[in-house]
């Protein structure tokens, strides 16, 4: 059975000591509480999983914790205990949202199924949760792919890094497999049962961060008209995964650095110290140290994040993985469109050998998408890849990385229009990193 | 595990206890503990304890009963007795601990029940053995164990009590070792 944070409500002193030297005996947390005043002013200072809470006691009855505790937080289960006579208001308080009621004396095989139960079903709604966050981002994850060298150390380093609980960076272009990789040391990690929760933080706004990470209390501000959990709270047990935090703002750097150093953090308008068990990956494509150097990122944060860290390889520096790769996509958008394609041509293969991918594994992975549907035949061609054009090869001996970036992501905000969204599309990246590289390299729509 | 001849693990019958459940147990203990152990009753008469509404003992009471007449020596104090226990909130335990403190106490009286018994050969003796030792090491701090062969394990039924071990796991020795390492120092 896991162990969970139980608080029992009971006037009886003997009822809450017995009740609480049975309940520790399961390696639970457990508080007591002599009234429903003292348990309001506990649950204020504590989050619960589950309070105990007895019906008739003097002063804010049972019913009144109830309603209360529900009101700020409706995922604590409240299981009321009640004598005989009082039945008829454990049955009102089952209706006012109490998960279950208990008679007095209750047995005590009937008290630990009840206790698992609810810490199942808990955990479940957790889980539940964040998929159903996870689903919303339409997030896809597939398995790092590589038979080179470099993604063979990086394979390795996943191995190492993953069952030790520290803190991992992950550097790397865009469209490299960071998240992959952080997905990858999740699921070999002891947390692999637990939530994995992707934060990105360069698709979020700044000023909605805050109640994104840590939540927000019902009435917090305007439109808080339920209690809502932040992701931090979603990937308690699990893992934390910060996409892009060399996007997040300096006042949140800040609160993060809190967060990461004691594991403790509040909702939104929250008064309750909320503690959570999660391990934090976090990525970037940008060069920290830099932006550690022109100020806009802290270097105690950069410090507390960079424990353990590795690059992920660009598909430049791993050409010999594009046949695998392609084929590896080729296979599954045939599958996904329906379409009988069998095979890449010699030609169409030479010249994506030759391309020096700017948007890496994610521009390829589109380009094949877009290949499976435009081809007219079983067997890709170079026609069918539009990026090939003569003019779209680049001569990496002539430019730097940056400058070929900056001439690709010019070239196909022409062909596209500035159209932002079928840019993004194209180059494999999503619309916030887009921008941030327009405002990066300081390109101007003529 | 080394025994430390200073303490003693007293085992103290409450009414006729059958001398073969007391000898299993002596003998169990000293293996799993490695404290040597004294049989002395320490409590004859529990009626103090009776809740006349129930027609059960409360057993709390008669642990708080049993460290006030505990001797020096005393380690740890496991009583053992025929009556039905309860604690206030519950209906009836088999046996009762303080957590990390000096007394515990077993029943036979929800152990004798063999009706619903899968296993052939079970003896009231096996299970008071499994049951004794499961208490005294909630008073070394013991907590109940996940793994269901391990005598640690909390049982909701005579047959989860039939179907552990009467060994610790692994995992609860090392605790052990650790809570008597500390006793030492």
């Amino acid at each position: 059975m896991s162990k969970a944070r139980l608080l029992i409500v009971d006037d009886e002193l003997i009822m809450r000591e017995s009740l609480a030297g049975w309940l520790l005996r399961d390696g639970h947390e457990v508080k007591t509480a002599a009234s429903g005043e003292e348990a309001l002013d506990k649950i204020k200072e504590t989050r619960f999983d589950i309070l105990l809470v007895d019906i008739k006691m003097e002063g804010i009855s049972g019913l009144e914790v109830l309603e209360t505790v529900k009101e700020s937080d409706p995922d604590v289960a409240v299981v009321m205990i009640t004598a005989y006579g009082s039945i008829q208001t454990a049955i009102e308080a089952i209706k006012k949202g109490a998960y279950d009621y208990l008679l007095k004396p209750f047995d005590p095989h009937e008290l630990g199924v009840l206790i698992e139960k609810i810490l199942e079903n808990q955990a479940q709604a957790r889980e539940n949760l964040f998929l159903r966050e996870q689903f919303k981002e339409t997030t896809r994850f597939e398995s790092l792919i590589g038979q080179s060298r470099v993604m063979q150390e990086v394979f390795e380093l996943i191995q190492n890094v993953a069952p030790v609980n520290t803190t991992v960076l992950i550097t790397g272009e865009t469209g490299t497999g960071k998240g992959l990789a952080a997905k990858a040391v999740h699921t070999h990690s002891p947390r692999c049962q637990g939530p994995f929760v992707v934060v990105n933080c360069g698709a979020i706004p700044e000023n909605l961060m805050e109640s994104e990470l840590f939540g927000y209390q019902k009435g917090a501000f305007t439109d808080a008209k339920t209690t809502k959990k932040g992701r931090l709270e979603m990937a308690h047990g699990g893992t934390l995964f910060l996409d892009e935090i060399g996007e997040i703002g300096m006042r949140m750097q800040i609160d993060l650095l809190r967060v990461l150093e004691d594991r403790i953090f509040y909702r939104v308008g929250g008064t309750q110290p909320i503690e959570a068990d999660f391990r934090v990956i976090a990525a970037t494509n940008r060069n920290l140290q830099e932006a550690i150097t022109n100020g806009i990122f802290r270097e105690d944060l950069y410090y507390r994040l960079n424990v353990v860290s590795f690059k992920m390889p660009s598909l430049r520096e791993r050409k010999e993985d594009i046949p695998l790769l392609a084929d590896h996509f080729l296979h599954r958008f045939s599958q996904e469109t329906n379409k009988q394609i069998d095979r890449i041509n010699r030609d169409a293969m030479d010249e994506m050998m030759l391309y020096d991918w700017p948007g890496n594994v994610r521009e390829l992975e589109n380009a094949i998408e877009r290949s499976v549907v435009i081809a007219k035949k079983r067997i890709i061609i170079p026609q069918d890849l539009p990026i090939f054009r003569p003019d779209a090869i680049c001569t990496p001996s002539a430019n730097t990385i940056e400058e070929i970036e900056k001439t690709h992501i010019n070239r196909m905000l022409a062909d596209n229009e500035w159209n932002i969204s079928a840019t993004a599309k194209v180059l494999g990246v999503d619309r916030s990193t887009l921008y941030s590289k327009i405002k990066r390299y300081n390109i101007n729509k003529p | 595990m080394k025994i430390d001849c200073e303490y003693k693990i007293i085992i103290s019958p409450i009414g006729n206890i059958d001398a073969e459940i007391i000898g299993s147990v002596e003998k169990d203990i000293t293996g799993i503990f490695g404290f040597q152990t004294i049989l002395l009753p320490l409590i004859e008469d529990i009626s103090f304890a009776l809740d006349s509404g129930r027609n059960q003992h409360n057993s709390t009471s008669i642990l708080g009963k049993l460290e006030s007449c505990a001797p020096d020596y005393a380690l740890k104090v496991l009583a053992i007795t025929n009556v039905d226990l309860f604690i206030p909130i519950l209906t009836h335990v088999y046996g009762e601990a303080q957590l990390g403190g000096k007394t515990c106490i077993v029943s036979t009286y929800r152990l004798k029940d063999f009706t619903s018994t899968m296993r052939a050969g079970i003896s009231l003796s096996a299970r008071m053995v499994k049951e004794a030792i499961h208490e005294l090491g909630h008073t070394f701090n013991l907590l109940h164990c996940k793994d269901h062969s391990c005598i640690m394990h909390y049982c909701r039924t005579e047959n989860d009590v039939d179907r552990k071990s009467d060994q610790l796991c692994r995992y609860c020795k090392i605790l052990l070792e650790d809570d008597i390492k500390k006793l030492s120092s």
